[in-house]
């Protein structure tokens, strides 16, 4: 064996980037017991589903059939399967993480664009319609303070997903 | 002071290494060194004539120190040293070198300049030797009895073993019987016979006849010759050290005079209170007087004083036709002297109800397999018959989970190792006896390393057995059929299960014993990140602790099978008795040694030590001074190192022998490249430079080796020395930092060279001119290596500056 | 008088009158004050988690400074905006690169994320600063023979390293505050299990199977009600059944209330003034018990 000399394999070329990313640094602790599987409220009813299956295809650098499938985005975030993975693998961060890849790759459903754009516009995910803020006195309700779109119009550009979310506003 | 006159030994190991060296140019220069006054070359020194003429040289009192270059120098050292020794020489005035490995055959490529380094490497020999002191041979006498912490199997066969061998053991055990887990476990794999027979002790050496395996309820154990048996009791205390420990024991009180119990039971049946019995899974009732089964041992009731109510009540004692129930007992201190300990306290099993999930201690049909094995066997509660504890209805459907808190980063990382076999035992005996039983074993890895353990596991597939690859996420219960369910994902199949149970079985972890971490203050000794007892190396001392005279075995050190422990306990014995059989410690004082003058007392070095050798000890009122016990020093150094004062040295390491070493090393340097010292530590650091030598790996010969005990000597003020004595670059050659053979040094040193390397940018030299490598002996290929970068980078840097010299 | 920071959030403000005014209403009553800071954004959920993880954890830590400069602890409803705003708390205290890393792009708002405030669900609030003594001492209209079934939803509890709301496989906080009411907390099966609102928009047919089994268990149960503590479980429970009827013709007709709902009507809030009407289905047969 030479030293200094790192062969690259193939089959870690998809695991560094995911535990070398925010939400999937925990990713190679699995060792495949499927308490995920059997905790997720999704996989048994849904055989699309597995999270179990998404980390081994991940773990196995099988990028793209991760990142352009459905599956990934049919995690409802519930945690079950993080709190109780024997190994600490932190699957709900860890399936943010695939889904991270996947928006940058231009694989989410069109509804995580929807959410990018009003999150841009408005700093908010749902629009509050003029009815009910005119309403609100009527409930006893105080009027709304103002949304601090500025700041994170900030935030966004300074992590570079400004651009891409008007990108997605144009389309 | 008597003259120094320096031997001086070339051997060209049959002239092979005269084909790469000038011997006669090495001769000439050796001979004008100062208080050289012998020069021999011959083709080997280290045995035969050559070695005669060494002991002549010394007999006839022409010398008084002697340098000998040889190859393989570990091997010809013992030689060469006994023979001096016998001579009549103090052995520590030798200096061993190996022209060999580290020069003749590393730069073989480039004679003239491995000539020019051999000049080099003598002369440091022959300035080290010059200042070279005689070192004393020490014994301090040692007793020649053992204390034997723990009384499950470990803790009995070692103490069989040693009492057979004559020496007195103490056997305590904290609970009021022998046998531990073993004894509740029942049955053992890979035999399925019973847990408790060891080796009869007098099969060993009373009755030559007898060598079966004996019950250890049939074996006389406690009529063991020389074997003091102390149950319900605990060690608090433990003073001095190697050889003459002071141990205090608590001995609960047993309530029943040990000698006057005849084991009638006309006592337990007019006891009025009656417990869960905690032995026996709650399956079953005690009395406050009990034994545990009726094959215990010792043979004696015992009263728990926890829910007896002694005079309140006293009908025993009424009942008792020997007088034997003493109600007035109390706790007695035992003091125990002793020349050394046995550590086995065992392990325990994790307690599952902390996972929630899994409803431990909430559903009463979920038990785990301590639990099973009461079931299991004939003196159990149930009579061997397996049962739902909820409605006491036979158990047909069982279901067992693996890993259950082990291999589980929120309470066990690691695999206890032994569960994966457990449950295949119980699933088979519980299949054996009810072969309609449907029995499914959830599991993540199956591991079955051992010797017929593959079979075992093929044998319960033979039956029947289910096995489900697969983590249950839950179990949960039915509230009207009151059915256990098991909700888990084969992961093979990749197909939902619920099993259906009318029993579960948790294969719950293996951790340390209860109390562990308290003994292991009391003796000094270390645990590792798993809360285990920490060996002093698991590959070839794995039954010895860093503390001479303390040693352990069985699953104190990790959960084991009864083979291991078995194997375990005899090594432990083994190597007590090879402690304890001549009743003295003989030691060199290759120790430290304190300049009171200088000392602080600042705590550094007892703190430091990890030996536990160093104590701070009261001058005056007001002053504290260190003292370091010879009897645990190990002569490593890194007080030295840790000391701010310098008031510590190594007798056979002194500062001025480092520094002439390094000042001579650096003297000749005979190549166009730039000077490179590369301090080693006597354990993996030098040896790697043996092994790249040895494999004629290749680096320049501008790369000189010096040796150190250990790195963790090295103080921040050397490494200034050493690029004041002429070194371009500095290379710390160590253990890694996990495998210091000093435990701590390796660390130590690598605090020490980042710190120098800040001070080094003060003085404007390049801190990437000191550099720290770990390695191991077989690692010779990094070491050639980085003696190539080494060079190369100190090529690029220049000759070194140093700025506004201090 | 005890003061939080309230962080409303989008959902509750957009939809749920109802949520809002019987939380501001109770609270005032049981002596909190809730102060509104303005300036607030999105909490950045799991929506924005799944875009971009270290944009939702600089927004949710934004809001935190929000709530550090005003040196008020922040209260949410939402256990969305509880996960999203507690978990990135909990993180940047203990792990002092991320804080690093999240601070060098707040720097861009000119705040700095110090971790000096708490962040909490108001339920805490209610047992932790009022207490459940107090609760049941201040009820006029206790609701007996209410039986309630606790639905906790996800977010609140996990992951319960990070929130450290209550035990995660076996909470009792919302069971107990249901009991301080005079009402019966009823078990059902699964309860812990998730409700599929994350799923709406993404996959409706996966979401109102994960609803329908909520449902379902808690009408075995015997329930007269579901009580949610946070409006996404609200929606997937209440329009959730809505859509069952219409897509699948199922009907469940069970009612589901904010736990802060019931609290009100105990505490005697006129239902006039607590936006019941925002409701889908319609929850007069609870109102009946009550009065």
């Amino acid at each position: 064996m030479k030293h200094g000399k790192e062969e690259k394999t193939t089959v870690l070329s998809f695991s560094n980037p995911v535990k070398s990313r925010l939400g999937g640094e925990t990713i190679t602790r699995c060792y495949q017991c499927g308490t995920c599987a059997s905790s997720c409220p999704v996989a048994k009813i849904n055989p699309q589903f597995n999270p179990r299956e998404i980390i081994k295809l991940s773990l196995l650098g099988e990028e793209a059939e991760v990142i352009s499938s459905d599956a990934v985005w049919l995690c409802c975030s519930c945690y079950n399967c993080q709190e109780r993975c024997p190994q600490k693998v932190e699957i709900a961060d860890v399936i943010y993480a695939l889904r991270n890849i996947a928006f940058e790759e231009q694989h989410s459903p069109d509804i995580y664009l929807e959410f990018a754009s009003a999150l841009m516009n408005n700093g908010r995910l749902i629009p509050i319609s003029k009815f009910l803020e005119k309403k609100r006195p009527d409930y006893g309700l105080p009027p709304l303070q103002p949304t601090g779109v500025e700041a994170l119009k900030k935030i966004l550009s300074a992590i570079g997903l400004g651009g891409q979310s008007q990108k997605e506003e144009a389309k | 002071m008597e003259e120094v006159e320096v031997g001086v030994f070339l051997s060209d190991c049959g002239k092979q290494l005269s084909k790469i060296l000038d011997f006669n140019a090495l001769t000439n220069y050796v001979e004008k060194i100062s208080n050289v006054t012998l020069v021999k070359r011959d083709s080997e020194f280290w045995r035969g004539e050559g070695l005669q003429t060494i002991v002549d040289a010394v007999t006839s009192g022409k010398i008084n120190r002697i340098v000998v270059a040889e190859s393989l120098p570990k091997l010809s050292e013992v030689n060469i040293v006994q023979a001096v020794e016998n001579a009549g020489l103090n052995p520590y005035l030798v200096e061993v070198i190996d022209l060999k490995d580290h020069c003749a055959w590393p730069h073989r490529e480039t004679p003239r300049e491995a000539t020019e380094k051999a000049k080099a490497m003598l002369v440091a020999a022959i300035e080290r030797a010059k200042l070279l002191e005689p070192i004393e041979k020490l014994e301090f006498p040692a007793l020649k009895s053992a204390l034997v912490i723990g009384g499950g199997i470990a803790g009995m066969q070692a103490a069989v073993d040693l009492a057979d061998l004559g020496f007195k053991v103490n056997l305590v055990e904290k609970a009021p019987f022998l046998g531990g887990l073993a004894a509740r476990a029942g049955r053992f794999f890979p035999t399925d016979d019973c847990a408790i027979c060891i080796q009869s002790p007098a099969s060993d050496v009373k009755t030559i006849t007898h060598t079966s395996r004996k019950c250890v309820y049939r074996s006389g154990f406690s009529e063991i010759p020389n074997l003091n048996i102390l149950t319900n009791s605990k060690v608090t205390d433990v003073e001095g050290g190697p050889g003459n420990y002071k141990v205090t024991i608590e001995k609960r009180p047993r309530y029943v005079n040990e000698l006057k119990c005849v084991r009638c039971d006309l006592c337990t049946p007019v006891c009025p209170v009656e417990v869960p019995d905690e032995y026996n899974a709650k399956l079953k009732t005690r009395k406050a007087i009990y034994m545990n089964i009726p094959n215990v041992h010792p043979p004696v009731y015992v009263i728990d004083d926890s829910v007896c109510k002694f005079r309140g009540c006293a009908k025993c004692v009424e009942a008792c036709p020997t007088d034997a129930i003493e109600l007035d007992q109390k706790s007695e201190q035992v003091t125990l002297n002793v020349g050394s300990i046995i550590v086995a306290t065992g392990f325990q099993e994790f307690d599952s109800s902390i996972i929630k999930e899994y409803h431990y201690g909430d559903y009463s049909d979920i038990i785990t397999h301590l639990e099973l094995a009461r079931m299991i066997d004939g003196f159990g509660p149930t009579g061997s018959v397996i049962i739902r504890p909820s409605n006491r209805k036979p158990a047909k459907k069982i279901v067992m989970i693996q890993c259950v808190g082990s291999r589980d980063r929120r309470w066990n990382a690691y695999c206890s190792g032994i569960c994966c076999m457990i449950s295949l035992k119980h699933a088979m005996l519980v299949k054996t006896a009810y072969p309609n039983a449907d029995v499914t074993i959830c599991y993540i890895d199956i591991r079955t390393t051992g010797r017929e353990h593959e079979r075992y596991y093929e044998r319960a597939r033979e039956m029947g057995i289910k096995f489900v690859k697969g983590r249950p996420t839950e179990i949960l219960r039915d509230p009207k059929t009151n059915k256990l369910i098991v909700d888990v994902e084969d992961a093979l199949l990749k197909r939902f299960l619920e099993l259906e149970a009318d029993l579960v079985v948790l294969a719950s972890a293996m951790m340390p014993a209860e109390g562990t971490g308290e003994l292991a203050e009391i003796l000094g000794l270390e645990l590792d990140e798993d809360g285990f007892f920490k060996e002093y190396n698991a590959k070839l001392r794995p039954t010895e602790t860093k503390l001479r005279g303390i040693y352990l075995c069985g699953g104190a050190t990790f959960p084991k099978d009864a083979p291991t422990t078995s194997l375990h306990a005899h090594s432990a014995a083994m190597k007590a008795a090879k402690f304890l059989t001549t009743g003295k410690i003989v030691k060199d004082q290759r120790t430290a040694i304190i300049n009171e003058e200088y000392c602080g007392d600042c705590e550094f070095c007892p703190v430091t030590c990890p030996y536990g050798a160093i104590s701070l000890v009261p001058t005056t009122e007001e002053h504290f001074v260190a003292q370091v016990s010879d009897l645990l020093c190990e002569g490593c150094g890194v007080c030295v190192g840790t000391c701010p004062l310098n008031a510590i040295e190594l007798r056979h390491s002194r500062p001025n022998q480092m520094l002439v070493q390094m000042k001579a090393l650096m003297s000749v340097n005979g190549t166009s490249k730039p000077l490179v010292l590369a301090i080693c530590c006597s354990e993996c650091g030098h040896t790697a430079v043996d092994s790249s030598g040895m494999a004629m790996m290749q680096y320049p010969a501008n790369v000189r080796v010096m040796k150190v005990p250990c790195t963790g000597i090295l103080q921040v003020h050397q490494f200034l020395e050493a690029f004041k004595a002429g070194a371009q670059g500095v290379m710390v050659v160590a253990c890694k930092s996990d495998g210091c053979h000093y435990e701590v040094g390796s660390q130590k040193a690598e605090t020490k060279v980042e710190l120098a390397r800040t001070l080094l940018k003060e003085y404007g030299i390049e801190p990437e001119r000191l550099v720290m490598f770990g390695m191991v002996f077989i690692e010779g290929d990094k070491f050639a290596e980085a003696a190539h970068v080494m060079t190369e980078r100190l090529a690029k840097l220049g000759p070194l500056q140093m700025k506004g010299e201090a | 008088m005890t003061s939080y920071a309230l962080f409303l959030g989008c959902t509750i403000p957009a939809r749920q009158p109802n949520y809002e005014s019987s939380v501001r209403k109770s609270l005032s009553k049981l002596g909190v004050e809730l102060v509104d800071l303005p300036n607030m954004t999105c909490c950045a959920p799991p929506p924005i988690e799944s875009i971009n993880l270290e944009s939702s954890m600089s927004i949710a830590a934004y809001n935190i400074c929000l709530a550090e400069e005003a040196n008020l602890d922040l209260v949410t409803l939402c256990s969305g905006c509880f996960q999203s705003l507690a978990k990135t708390n909990a993180m940047l205290k203990a792990d002092k690169h991320l804080k690093a890393k999240i601070n060098s792009i707040l720097s861009h708002t000119g705040k700095k994320f110090e971790g000096s405030k708490e962040v909490k669900h108001y339920l805490q609030v209610l047992v932790d600063d009022i207490s459940i003594k107090r609760i049941r001492q201040s009820i006029s209209k206790p609701l007996h023979n209410l039986k309630v079934a606790a639905f906790y939803g996800c977010h609140a509890l996990r992951p319960s390293e990070l929130l450290k709301l209550d035990d995660p496989e076996n909470p009792r906080i919302l069971d107990d505050l249901i009991e301080a009411l005079g009402a019966k907390s009823v078990e059902y099966q699964n309860k812990l299990k998730c409700c599929g609102g994350l799923l709406r928009g993404v996959s409706d047919e996966l979401a109102l199977d994960l609803a329908r089994e909520k449902l379902v268990n808690t009408s075995k149960a015997g329930a007269d009600c579901i009580t949610t503590l946070c409006p996404f479980c609200f929606i997937a429970l209440d329009i959730g059944q809505i859509q069952l009827r219409s897509k699948l013709n199922e009907t469940y007709d069970m009612p589901v209330l904010h736990y802060s709902e019931l609290l009100a009507l105990s505490l005697g809030i006129d239902p006039e003034e607590l936006a019941l009407d925002t409701h889908k289905i319609k929850i007069d047969k609870v109102i009946r018990k009550v009065t």
